[in-house]
């Protein structure tokens, strides 16, 4: 669910097909997080599982910086437990609740949801054979305070915890290497025996889905800071394997093996079928397509990394809903984390009736089938996707239910007289706008077609490609920005509190279009605290149908990914919880 | 000679630190904040600033470049707030916070096996190159010629991506004839490397080759149109010491120039291949430190290549000027 | 005086003797290039020969076939790249159909060439000592460092100074003039029985040629040996050869003695070669009288005479034959033959029309 810079990066690894371009998709069906059922054969205990990778390494292995759905769902499964997790199931809602797993339970909160208490399970070991303990999680947490070593990763730590903040805005403790605010730390996250109490600054009625990001203990004796989990420093486990190597770059590779200290009547969600993963980093996308597709040997136990590549789809599936026969039982089509959106800057574009026009004249089919079409992703009505579960409503975007669109519904390939007439009613003669995107060969074809498409309305657009690997980083701000760019947003967890905040407000972290609304900081904050999980849905659902009304974000996608295994590993589907294969579950086969 | 030597030796210096310069400058300037990027979302000005501090981007780039140079002769030290601070003994090229590793220590792990690489598939374009373009110049206008020039001419037409792509389907997927590349070094298990190797140097070598053998065909017949081979003749040698001492020694000696060059532009890295074929040489640790925006990583391999290359280009000059007395008086 | 193509029986019994005496013979030498644009006939049924230890220069332009026949008697050209038909015996052997590597073993051996160009002659990679030796070893089994002894030998006897520095110069060290001696010591190496040199001064400085020409005749002087001497300059020719053969368009269009291609030139091009030649006894208000035109495409050779094009003379000749016939070589006196269809007393008053016009009187030699 997330969407770190370490995803964006993985995505341009890849190439072309994926990342920020991937944004796109549309038209047809809604999909199913499964694609296809299971493959014949028995669970086997034992074995190997190989995860075939793109990448040269992991983004992170340190339990407080992994922030990579794909890669929360690998460690969560096999090394890394936080003190809840998603269960594991195919089904949507089933697969994306949270279950007790160093805790005893999901965790009890006080009256106001500002206090939240796990109690440790008795019987949780390191490796090494000694207990997990309370002071460890609660150190584990405290490093997340230290931004300047351990960067990237989840901050909702920072951000919910009862710490007072600095001058400057920051966190006034500043983590357990530097010690400075130690004492407001040790205030608001207090051990009693094995049960771990967390003081918020504000009601969080879903803190214990907050605390499966990131709230994993690590020892202070095992802590080397930037380093650890890196070559040289691996993690230590709590779960029922251990990291026994790890190498980076081409040809490197992440062994994994059996925990023998690991106990199993402390950990009710791991099946722990394999006897080794082993992770082997930078295979090429197009040879680790063929050496799936022929899943010979060693390949047979193998499941991807990454996408299907494009050229290979059409061998696989049929439609993105349905697998040829050859590849029945493995392979999986479904959403990825990720809605695609533009980003409008709300300060250069200020006319809500422009910013209106401009989607409405954004020939969306066009784009669409230049990312790959249908197997690409669905046309989307706003930022929160449907994989997200309840907070999920159309916003009727799609279907000319909104005023503005007075009935009418807008094609997909857009309606250039209509954005005129929005034109109109601005007052002003269309603006010149320049689009801002990150600079890959399919990208700038669809910025050929964003050109073309709002030119027909009459804007003047200007394309303004930046460098692949530094496009975040550009268009954060304003002044090397231009007025509308490419972004993609994904869900931490099942609530869209994860989504409209980061979005929406400055204190976000994901406000590219860089709205800072007293009355929207307000109506989101009141969703935040929100106690009734009914209720907040429905104030989820009316901000998502105010982003369109107001056209914040100009909605393009909701993606679609498609991914592969070898003949003899299962189960074979998408785990709702981070579009992820289920790891904990996984097996090989006779 | 001395002298010579001596002037392209502070040439090559002085060369290379215009070149760390420029890099340095150039990255500098480049748009985009890796301190941005460290930081992922959520991300606050203050700790950006936490960041560029700690990447030490917040110095000026005069301070960010003399500790740098600093590094390189006396060590330095990163991440001195951190428990475990990372201690960089000279020569210190800087340190990858995106691999945790020393950049020096990155580079080191990558550059045997490009180093075999290049070596490997080097021999064999040149062999075949070589003997393909000398095999064709003397059947000049034969089927032999024409075989060999038409076999060049595939060979320089296919990317090297679809020959590597080709072989790997073939070879290894369908007919399981060798195992997945996987390197080791020569040294640990001979049969491995090979197995690894053997691939990536056929598909290096193809591209090459193609070129070799046309450059060596017409560079022979030009020096056989030459007036000192219709010496040698009158002088009544046979056709073999005309063609192999006197006709191959002046036609090789510009072929010796563009191998060498050729020959260093491959130690830089030879990324298609290295990826395809799952190589951790230097190619891919450059566009992994290119993906990553890891400024210390690229500024080493930048500088660290194009030592390799304008040290290769001394090589070849000295080494032309053994062959050809021509150039040694200048 | 014998009339054209009538010889006496004594005649053909004193050229028997002649022949007898031959060094060299040509009989009927054609050199055929076949390329895109249609067969090159180089040489085309080129006949001559010569005694022993005598001189014979060929004369003629560029393209003339000149240096394709010394290439033909030296088996230098490419038997895959031209067609070589006719016979050229040397002392008694016969060339054009012996196999290629008894050809290779006379070549520097009995026979040697020096060349326009001694620059790119040497070859640039090898010190001028280390040639000469290897041109002694490909037809001596010699030690080294004797071939060395004899290569310094030659090289000081050719007039280079300092020789045993010289000796390990690489051929861009040397000058010009330097390096034709350097050309003539490793041609003269092996005592060859025929030395070819094509353009031997061409390329070098108006002082040194001088040098290089006596070099040649003293040298030839003192082995004896047979000289074909190529030049485009009939210039300086006349105090050396013996004898002149004049090409045109790859055949011979005059031949005979020295004395008598410069007394009584018959062919109109030899008197337009002759007229070319800046002379010290030539009025120098008369301006230098170049043939016109240019030489013919060896492609497309004229019909009729090769040089009717460039002839002033062609209508003298009745019935248009110039323009239909090819004329024959043919003796207009004793040793002296013409290729020509102008009658022979016509030819001579319009040989002493213009020598006289040039000079006022007789060519002295």
């Amino acid at each position: 669910m997330v969407r770190s810079k370490a995803w964006l990066l993985r995505g341009f690894a890849v190439g072309v097909a994926f990342a920020l371009t991937l944004a796109a998709c549309g038209g047809g069906n809604a999909v199913s997080s499964q694609a296809s059922g299971g493959a014949s054969g028995a669970p086997k205990t034992g074995g190997t599982i190989y995860l075939l990778s793109l990448n040269q390494q992991w983004d992170q292995v340190d339990p407080q910086r992994i922030y990579t759905g794909e890669d929360l769902a690998f460690f969560g499964g096999t090394i890394q437990r936080s003190l809840t997790s998603y269960k594991y199931s195919a089904d949507a809602k089933e697969g994306t609740s949270v279950t007790a797993d160093l805790a005893t339970d999901t965790g009890k909160p006080n009256a106001t949801a500002t206090e939240w208490s796990f109690t440790l399970r008795d019987g949780v070991t390191w490796q090494d054979g000694s207990p997990v303990t309370c002071e460890d999680v609660k150190y584990g947490v405290s490093r997340t305070f230290a931004t300047d070593v351990i960067n990237q990763g989840p901050t909702y730590q920072v951000a919910y915890l009862d710490i007072p903040s600095a001058k400057d805005g920051s966190s006034a403790y500043k983590g357990p290497y530097k010690k400075t605010g130690q004492d407001l730390y040790d205030k608001a996250v207090t051990c009693n025996g094995n049960t771990i109490t967390f003081k918020l600054s504000k009601p969080v009625p879903d803190f214990n889905y907050t605390v499966t990001l990131g709230f994993s203990p690590v020892r202070k004796s095992d802590d080397t800071g930037e380093s650890y989990g890196q070559p040289g420093h691996l993690v230590v486990s709590d779960g029922p394997y251990m990291v026994q190597s790890y190498s980076i770059g081409n040809g490197g590779k992440m062994v994994l093996v059996r925990n023998p200290k690991w106990n199993k009547a402390s950990d009710p969600i791991r099946a722990n079928y394999p006897d080794t993963w082993e992770v082997d980093f930078g295979i090429d996308p197009k040879v680790m397509d063929q050496r799936l597709i022929a899943s010979a040997g060693k390949d047979n136990f193998a499941i991807q990394y990454g996408n299907i590549q494009p050229e290979n789809l059409a061998t696989i599936f049929t439609d993105p809903e349905h697998t040829t026969a050859q590849f029945t039982g493995r392979a999986v089509s479904g959403f990825d984390p990720y809605a695609r959106y533009y980003w409008v800057n709300v300060n250069k574009v200020p006319d809500v009736n422009v910013r209106r026009a401009m989607w409405v004249a954004l020939d969306r089919q066009a784009i669409r089938l230049n990312i790959g079409g249908a197997f690409a992703g669905n046309m989307a009505d706003g930022v929160i996707k449907p994989n997200i579960g309840q907070d999920y409503a159309s916003t009727g975007l799609l279907d000319g239910s909104l005023d503005w669109e007075a009935g009418t519904k807008v094609p997909d390939n857009g309606d250039p007289d209509l954005a005129k007439t929005l034109i109109a009613k601005s007052g002003k003669p269309a603006p010149t706008l320049t689009f801002n995107f990150a600079n890959t060969p399919t990208n700038a074809k669809t910025a050929a077609i964003v050109k073309s498409s709002l030119e027909k309305a009459g804007f003047t657009i200007k394309v303004a490609p930046l460098e692949a690997g530094q496009y975040y980083s550009i268009v954060f701000d304003p002044k090397k920005s231009g007025e509308f760019g490419t972004a993609g947003w994904g869900a931490d967890w099942p609530n869209a509190s994860t989504v409209i905040p980061p979005l929406f407000t400055q204190k976000g972290g994901w406000d590219l279009s860089q709205l800072d609304d007293a009355t929207l900081n307000q109506a989101v904050d009141a969703a935040q605290t929100d106690t009734d999980r009914a209720d907040q849905s429905k104030k989820w659902q009316d901000l998502n149908k105010q982003v369109v009304e107001n056209m914040w974000v100009l909605p393009t996608f909701f993606g679609l990914s498609q991914t592969l295994a070898g003949k003899k590993v299962g189960p074979i589907y998408r785990w709702p919880a981070y579009g992820s294969w289920p790891y904990g579950q996984m097996y090989t086969m006779p | 000679m001395a002298a010579y030597l001596v002037r392209r030796v502070v040439g090559m210096v002085v060369l290379l630190f215009l070149l760390s310069v420029t890099v340095f400058v150039l990255f500098n300037l480049l748009p985009g904040d890796p301190a941005r990027l460290t930081c992922g979302k959520a991300c606050t000005p203050q700790i950006i600033e936490a960041n560029r501090h700690r990447l030490g981007l917040d110095q000026p780039v005069l301070t960010q470049y003399t500790n740098f140079v600093k590094g390189i002769f006396f060590g330095r030290t990163f991440s001195e707030d951190s428990p475990e601070p990372i201690i960089c003994h000279a020569p210190c090229l800087g340190y990858s916070y995106n691999r945790h590793q020393q950049v020096l220590a990155a580079i080191a792990d990558a550059a045997p096996v490009t180093f075999w690489l290049a070596v490997g598939a080097f021999l064999i374009w040149i062999v075949v190159g070589i003997s393909m373009g000398i095999l064709a110049a003397l059947n000049r206008g034969s089927w032999v010629d024409r075989t060999i020039m038409g076999i060049s001419l595939i060979g320089y037409s296919m990317p090297s991506f679809f020959i590597g792509l080709l072989l790997i389907f073939f070879v290894i997927i369908r007919f399981n004839w060798l195992p997945f590349p996987s390197y080791v070094s020569p040294f640990d298990n001979p049969i491995q490397f090979l197995q690894t190797m053997i691939l990536p140097w056929i598909v290096l070598a193809v591209l090459n080759a193609a070129f070799y053998m046309r450059l060596t065909r017409n560079q022979v017949l030009e020096v056989f149109g030459d007036d000192y081979i219709r010496t040698a003749r009158a002088k009544g040698l046979p056709e073999r010491v005309v063609v192999v001492k006197h006709a191959l020694r002046a036609g090789l000696t510009p072929i010796v120039t563009a191998a060498g060059l050729d020959l260093a532009y491959l130690l830089g890295g030879a990324i298609i291949s290295e990826n395809i074929f799952n190589l951790p040489g230097l190619g891919s640790l450059a566009v992994g430190s290119v993906l990553n925006s890891d400024l210390p990583l690229i500024t080493g391999i930048t500088l660290v290549t194009a030592t390799i290359i304008i040290f290769a280009n001394l090589v070849v000059d000295l080494l032309y000027a053994v062959i050809d007395p021509r150039v040694r008086v200048g | 005086m014998i009339s054209d193509g009538v010889i006496t029986d004594s005649e053909v019994m004193r050229r028997e003797a002649a022949l007898d005496r031959q060094f060299l013979t040509v009989n009927d030498l054609a050199v055929a290039f076949p390329t895109e644009d249609g067969l090159v006939r180089a040489v085309d049924g080129v006949s001559l020969s010569l005694e022993k230890g005598k001189t014979l220069a060929i004369v003629g332009e560029s393209g003339s076939g000149k240096s394709v026949t010394a290439q033909a008697i030296m088996g230098l050209v490419n038997r895959k790249a031209a067609k070589v038909t006719g016979e050229i015996w040397l002392d008694g052997q016969e060339l054009v159909a012996m196999p290629d590597d008894d050809v290779q073993a006379l070549r520097g051996d009995e026979m040697a060439m020096i060349f326009q160009d001694p620059m790119s002659s040497l070859h640039p990679f090898y010190r001028i000592g280390d040639q000469i030796v290897e041109a002694i070893r490909a037809h001596r089994s010699m030690g080294r460092s004797f071939a060395r002894r004899e290569a310094l030998e030659m090289l000081r006897h050719v007039g280079i100074p300092a020789v045993e520095r010289r000796i390990d110069a690489y051929p861009h060290q040397l000058s010009g003039g330097m390096r034709q001696r350097v050309m003539i010591a490793m041609a003269l190496i092996n005592s060859p029985d025929l030395l070819i040199a094509d353009e031997p001064t061409t390329a070098l400085d108006v002082t040194v040629q001088a040098q290089i020409m006596e070099l040649i005749q003293s040298l030839q002087a003192e082995f004896g040996t047979t000289v074909i001497l190529i030049t485009h300059d009939l210039g300086i020719v006349a105090d050396v050869a013996d004898e002149v053969a004049v090409m045109y368009g790859g055949r011979i269009v005059e031949l005979g003695p020295t004395r008598a291609i410069y007394d009584n030139p018959e062919m109109p091009y030899t008197l337009g070669l002759l007229s070319s030649i800046p002379r010290m006894d030539r009025d120098p208000n008369k301006r230098l009288d170049p043939i016109r035109g240019n030489p013919p495409s060896p492609i497309k050779l004229p019909k009729g005479c090769v040089f009717q094009p460039r002839c002033n003379y062609f209508e003298r000749v009745p019935g248009g034959r110039c323009f239909t016939e090819r004329p024959e070589l043919l003796e207009a006196e004793l040793d002296h033959s013409v290729r020509c269809h102008i009658p022979h007393e016509e030819r001579q008053q319009i040989a002493n029309d213009v020598l006289h016009a040039l000079t006022g009187g007789p060519t002295p030699l």
